[in-house]
């Protein structure tokens, strides 16, 4: 019984956000407003067209692509920076610097340089997810107990072997949530990098329709959009908790849809 | 803080052949002194010499905070002292290294890892098999009596059932030296006489070295060959004992030897009679 209920919560929560929209925008009558009957109606047709999915996976490509180099690249700079004073000593200043940065407004420039092409989104991705990585790990690695170094060291781990095999797992789970921040942040920056280079992908999708007033497919992005965070938050969740089970306290509060 | 220089020659002379009574643990004139995080320095250990013969059983007692756990950290090569020495086998420690198993006072298991896989992985690291490694730990979980348990992680256990995964791992891999950091500490008297009588058992066995710091009067004396008294402020050795009781020890016929009795009054009166009246628990 509880469990049926705990599956049905979030479906509740969809329906009466829907249904308070659809009020909404009888009552409102504004052009812009669509109701969300003839939004949800907008959604097949985009999904079956062969342009628009192309367009969506492209998106998907390029976030994808941007948040694995930028784990690749993240955890062991964070790691390292959480162990080595020097490490931090000479990235933190660096990073101080551009964490406050909105990594969209870099996107001129970055478009100057490289182009409107993918390896300009991809590399706003990539900024956008490194920083909440760099900083969770960088946190989790200074965590770390030392004596649990201590009892590696003993066993002959060299100084390598312990950044990898006891840092690493011991800061996993600070570092998943970082990635989680990442993995959010990558869908925004994703849609924010297609917003101001327009050519292909979700976002593109999204603002031609806006431009050419057709609310009911600028809604239907806005739902697909927020479905592929919802669900790749959710299938990141399931992963981060199985990769963590041997930390998590056993009464946590599910803050996602899994 | 005075430094007590090292006086050359003074530990030279020490043979390369190894016969029984040879010193395996040198600490000669070792100070440790800390920067506190108002500035300060504090002292916890202030020139201490201690030599200890390969094979034996010292134990270490001293009041909460006289620096027992810093000593085995400069043994163990995780802190360097101050000022001062120590050798292994007459080289200097310079690092931790698998001659010398820790068995930390916090535990420090693996929390990723199971109880197997806490056991197991000093064995793995030093390239057993894993079939061989496993049947390995497995003894020795059913030795501290976990059997059953193996499956389980760190969260899941007690404090007491850490303590003994956290010795059984420390054995897995048979160091030399052993260090062992209030290992019964967390333990109900029944399961600690228990692991005293284990741990006598294989130390008679395999005669490890072992260095083993406790603040039980009575479990000091019933393990060791020497005690080595600490006093803090800032830390020191007051007194080395020999425990000249024979051997192998049973508890049974201890509690009824008035010398087993005298050593353990004779211990207690000296802590009283000093100002380190927080021992004995
Ligand atoms: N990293 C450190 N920085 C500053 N002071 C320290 C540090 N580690 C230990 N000390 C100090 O050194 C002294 C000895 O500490 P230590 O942990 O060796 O005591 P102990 O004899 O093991 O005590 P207990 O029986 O409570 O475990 C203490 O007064 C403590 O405050
Ligand atoms: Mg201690």
């Amino acid at each position: 019984m509880k469990g049926a209920l705990k599956h049905l919560s979030p479906a509740l929560a969809c329906c009466g956000l829907l249904l308070t929209w659809q009020l909404a925008s009888l009552g409102l009558k504004n052009d812009s407003f669509p109701t969300a009957l003839d939004s949800l109606r907008a959604i097949p047709p985009i999904l079956t067209d062969k342009e628009a999915l192309i367009n969506i996976l492209a998106s998907l490509r390029r976030m994808a692509i941007g948040f694995a180099l930028a784990l690749a690249f993240s955890i062991p700079l964070g790691l390292l920076m959480g162990r080595s004073r020097a490490t931090a000593a000479f990235f933190n200043p660096l990073l101080m610097l551009v964490y406050p940065v909105p990594k969209a407004a870099l996107m001129p420039i970055i478009m100057l340089w490289l182009g409107v092409g993918d390896v300009s989104k991809t590399l706003v991705i990539f900024l956008g997810v490194s920083l909440p990585v760099i900083y969770h790990s960088f946190e989790g690695a200074k965590a770390v107990e030392e004596k649990m170094l201590w009892s590696g060291a003993a066993m002959g781990l060299s100084a390598g072997e312990r950044l990898l095999r006891i840092v690493l797992p011991a800061a996993l789970p600070e570092i998943l949530t970082g990635c989680r921040t990442g993995l959010v942040l990558a869908l925004i920056t994703m849609v924010t990098s297609e917003m101001i280079a327009r050519q292909s992908g979700a976002g593109n999708i999204l603002f031609n329709a806006l431009d050419m007033g057709q609310y009911d497919t600028v809604f239907a992005m806005i739902i697909i959009i927020g479905a592929m965070g919802i669900c790749l938050d959710a299938v990141f969740e399931t992963i981060r908790r199985w990769l963590v089970r041997w930390s998590e306290p056993q009464f946590d509060m599910p803050l996602s849809f899994s | 803080m005075g430094v007590t220089p090292i006086r050359p020659g003074e530990l030279a002379g020490v043979p390369l052949g190894r016969r029984p009574a040879e010193p395996i643990i040198e600490i000669d004139h070792v100070s440790q002194v800390f920067k506190t995080s108002s500035r300060r320095d504090h002292t916890a250990l202030s020139n201490i010499s201690l030599s200890v013969e390969e094979g034996a059983f010292v134990s270490i007692l001293g009041p909460s905070g006289c620096g027992k756990s810093t000593l085995l950290y400069i043994v163990g090569g995780f802190v360097s002292p101050t000022s001062g020495t120590a050798k292994m086998k007459g080289k200097p420690i310079t690092g931790p290294g698998t001659d010398r198993g820790p068995v930390f006072q916090e535990f420090a298991l693996f929390p990723w890892k199971s109880v197997l896989g806490n056991v197991m992985y000093g064995p793995l690291q030093q390239g057993m098999n894993s079939a061989k490694a496993e049947a390995r730990a497995l003894e020795l979980i059913a030795m501290v009596g976990l059997t059953g348990f193996e499956k389980f992680y760190p969260k899941e256990l007690s404090g007491g059932m850490k303590q003994r995964v956290a010795l059984a791992r420390t054995l897995a891999y048979g160091p030399e030296v052993l260090l062992m950091d209030e290992p019964f500490g967390a333990l109900d008297a029944h399961t600690r006489t228990r692991l005293q009588n284990d741990l006598l058992e294989i130390w008679e066995r395999d005669r490890k070295t072992v260095l083993f710091v406790t603040h039980s009067v009575e479990e000091a004396v019933f393990l060791s060959d020497k005690v080595v008294m600490m006093s803090r402020s800032p830390g020191r050795i007051r007194e080395v004992i020999d425990i000249d009781l024979p051997r192998p020890r049973r508890r049974e016929e201890l509690l009824l030897d008035p010398r087993y009795q005298n050593y353990i009054v004779e211990i207690e009166r000296m802590f009283d009679d000093s100002g380190d009246n927080e021992l004995p628990s």
